[in-house]
């Protein structure tokens, strides 16, 4: 009997005892918030930041191909202008995470970039915890978390291909030793500037000490116009389509690829190839138009995308760093472990999921005949660009 | 959903502006947005770059994007009205020059507005003379009320934060309540007098009215000429970054015990007079801003009164000076 009592206080009590601690936690919850610790700023270095140099869009084709003549245009690269910004509001790193910038240009832009620094502090952005415009490499690389390359040479009229490469290759030589020796342990690198796979391949070649997987290249550029495209195409909204793919580098042979992308309608999933039904618009106009887009834009503005670079920049170092949503894929350009038989020791974009700040190749999916004809060819620029760089270095 | 229009945007402040937009610095990270760009035709491949590369960022906030040069079809259905565009002054022009050209442009483009905008929309002139132009658009557009058309001072506001934070060496974010009075020229008036980092008075903190009543108020008035020194281009990222502030806080509400500064339809406080569109330190909430009067308003000492009234001023003879063109 006593026993039964006991049983019932017991039940009695638990209900009362579970909603104290409930109140409690609740309580505990509330004054962390209120203590509303600010994390630690990150610093970002953005290579190429004034903005007043000279870009090639003919470095988006392809370094080998003969046939290709020099632009007789020069144009402004306004990348690094339209991404500093984006930084500083968060939309690389989240809304809760302070920034410092370093900013590093060449001596002949160290006015302009300084400029650039007096903006910044005009639009009093409150995540910016500090800006350095620099023009010298070992302070604009010290203590960086995150590195955006966007600086580069680009190639002027009358230049040999050779040449071009051997400019980057030495720009990119002195900046890998930079940031090997100053840069934070675990700092990420993401190279925007063109040849993009092999500059950062360089760069991979002489800082040994940075792990290799955390030397990137740009491609979600390809990868966002990718996704632009196949949703005017079916005049849906670009939030949702996912799961294309870049193959390759990030020039004229890059393959872009939707055998393995789905839209969302009516909280369904579809396959882009079921959605558009017209294989024959995929497997060329489609590819071409990704392919040619960055001429098309210069065509359109007389000057290089610079937005949607910027902020394609801003998406691969998010993803990278938060993660990407379940069940969604990015395509970014890292260092192949042979993968898909595509050679180890190049740069190459693949299909890759992020999590906890690392990314990792989606495996096993199928790749059909013509797919492999595409993603060879690429990786055979690659190789060939890569030769040609390693020349310059002897 | 908003749809926003750009008058004049292929220009560097529009390119910096659309993707702050697309991204919800603007309005929020919740708030999807349509973009209506307007520029003239000779800009119109250039303003359909612009819209491809929009499409090429895949920003999911963005859903829609109406690249044109028909004012019409632009203003159509806005509910935020960003006018960057208009007629810079070029070497060997006069004012009258300037002015006669803005107001034609300022005069058909608030025709469109008050016929095809959605009610309520909201305006923010951006291009210079940002104040008078505002005013011309208010007077051609009488049935937007007078409270929906502001022009920009958030830069000059912010810029005077930014020197003042690098002055005592703190976060920007700790600093607030500046005041920028009167015209977005050099006749503007920044005020620290009520400004504060941290609850503490800055003129108290800093400890030199010499510099405050003088270097620190030229170097705000000229930031616009020193940038354009550096870059050798006039600020866009800036601009483009305060023109977000100031529709941010005027839609969503500035927070408790801030103020800005916003080019308001003046209602006469502070003695200045009704009828300009003059800045002042405003508040805003449920979409509303509202001058800063406290119990008697800000107190305003000599030096201040004397800046304020001067400002004024050009703002009464450049209104004049519109007007005239229009006869």
């Amino acid at each position: 009997m006593e026993d039964y009592y006991y049983m019932e206080e017991l039940v009695q009590k638990i209900p009362v005892i579970s909603i104290c601690c409930y109140l409690f936690w609740k309580i505990i919850k509330h004054f962390v918030k209120l203590l509303d610790v600010e994390k630690d700023p990150m610093i970002v270095l953005v290579t190429g930041a004034a903005g007043i140099y000279f870009y090639d869009f003919y470095a988006h084709t392809s370094y080998l191909r003969a046939d290709i003549s020099v632009s007789k245009s020069l144009y402004r690269c306004q990348i690094g202008y339209a991404l500093v910004p984006m930084i500083a509001r968060g939309e690389m790193l989240g809304p809760d995470q302070p920034v410092i910038l370093h900013m590093l240009d060449i001596e002949p832009a160290a006015e302009a970039l300084n400029g650039v620094k007096m903006e910044l502090i005009d639009a009093a952005l409150p995540l910016l915890k500090g800006v350095v415009a620099t023009t010298n490499v070992v302070e604009a690389c010290t203590g960086v978390d995150i590195a955006v390359m966007v600086g580069g040479f680009p190639r002027k009229e009358g230049m040999e291909r050779k040449d071009v490469m051997s400019k980057n290759v030495s720009i990119y030589k002195a900046q890998a030793s930079a940031l090997e020796e100053h840069a934070a342990e675990n700092c990420k690198v993401l190279v925007v500037a063109n040849p993009a796979n092999t500059n950062a391949l360089i760069l991979k070649e002489y800082a040994p000490s940075i792990p290799e997987k955390n030397i990137t290249c740009l491609t979600r550029l390809d990868h966002n116009r990718a996704l632009g495209q196949v949703s005017e195409k079916l005049d849906i909204h670009v939030g949702n389509v996912k799961n294309v793919i870049i193959w390759g580098n990030h020039s004229s042979t890059q393959y872009p690829d939707v055998n393995h992308a789905t839209a969302t309608t009516d909280l369904k999933e579809t396959p882009i190839k079921e959605l558009v039904s017209n294989d024959q618009w995929l497997n060329t106009e489609f590819i071409t138009t990704v392919q040619q887009r960055g001429a098309a834009i210069i065509k359109a503005r007389k000057l290089s995308s610079a937005l949607s670079a910027a902020s394609s920049a801003c998406d691969h170092i998010h993803d990278w760093v938060l993660g990407t949503p379940k069940g969604k894929w990015v395509s970014m350009g890292v260092y192949s472990d042979g993968s898909y038989g595509i050679p180890e020791g190049l740069v190459y974009s693949f299909p890759v999921t992020c999590d906890k700040g690392e990314w990792s190749i989606v495996q096993s999916l199928k790749i059909d005949e013509f797919s492999r004809a595409k993603m060879d060819a690429t990786a055979k620029e690659l190789i060939e660009e890569k030769s040609l760089a390693y020349s310059c270095l002897n | 959903m908003f749809e926003r229009d750009f008058s004049g945007f292929s220009g560097q402040i529009g390119y910096a502006l659309v993707p702050m937009v697309a991204r919800g610095v603007m309005l929020g990270a919740d708030q999807p947005v349509i973009l209506h760009m307007l520029d003239i035709p000779p800009a119109a491949e250039a303003l359909n770059g612009v819209k491809m590369e929009l499409v090429d960022a895949a920003f999911p906030l963005l859903k829609g994007v109406v690249a044109t040069t028909d004012v019409i079809e632009a203003c159509t259905g806005v509910s935020i009205a960003v006018m960057v565009g208009g007629f810079p002054r070029k070497e060997g022009m006069e004012r009258k020059d300037v002015m006669s050209k803005n107001v034609s442009i300022y005069k058909s483009q608030a025709s469109a507005l008050e016929k095809h905008a959605a009610a309520n929309c909201k305006v923010l002139v951006v291009a210079n003379p940002a104040n008078t132009n505002a005013l011309i658009l208010k007077e051609f557009a009488p049935s937007i009320p007078e409270r929906n058309i502001t022009c920009l001072t958030r830069l000059d506001h912010n810029r005077a934060l930014g020197q003042i934070s690098e002055r005592l060496n703190v976060q920007v974010s700790d600093v607030k309540n500046a005041i920028i009075w009167g015209n977005h020229s050099s006749s503007q008036y920044p005020d620290v007098n009520h400004a504060t980092v941290a609850g503490k008075p800055v003129k108290q903190l800093i400890n030199d009215d010499a510099w405050l009543s003088g270097e620190f108020i030229a170097t705000v008035q000229q930031r616009g000429a020193a940038i354009i020194k550096a870059r050798k281009l006039s600020s866009a990222l800036s601009a483009a970054s305060s023109a977000c502030d100031h529709i941010r806080d005027w839609v969503l509400g500035t927070p408790e015990g801030t103020w800005v500064s916003m080019g308001v339809y003046s209602d006469g406080s502070y003695n200045v007079p009704a009828g300009l569109i003059y800045s002042f330190p405003v508040t805003c909430r449920n979409g509303e801003w509202t001058i800063v009067q406290g119990k008697s308003g800000l107190s305003i000492d000599e030096f201040s009164r004397k800046k304020l009234d001067a400002t004024a001023e050009e703002l009464s003879e450049e209104k004049a000076l519109a007007y005239s063109c229009l006869s």
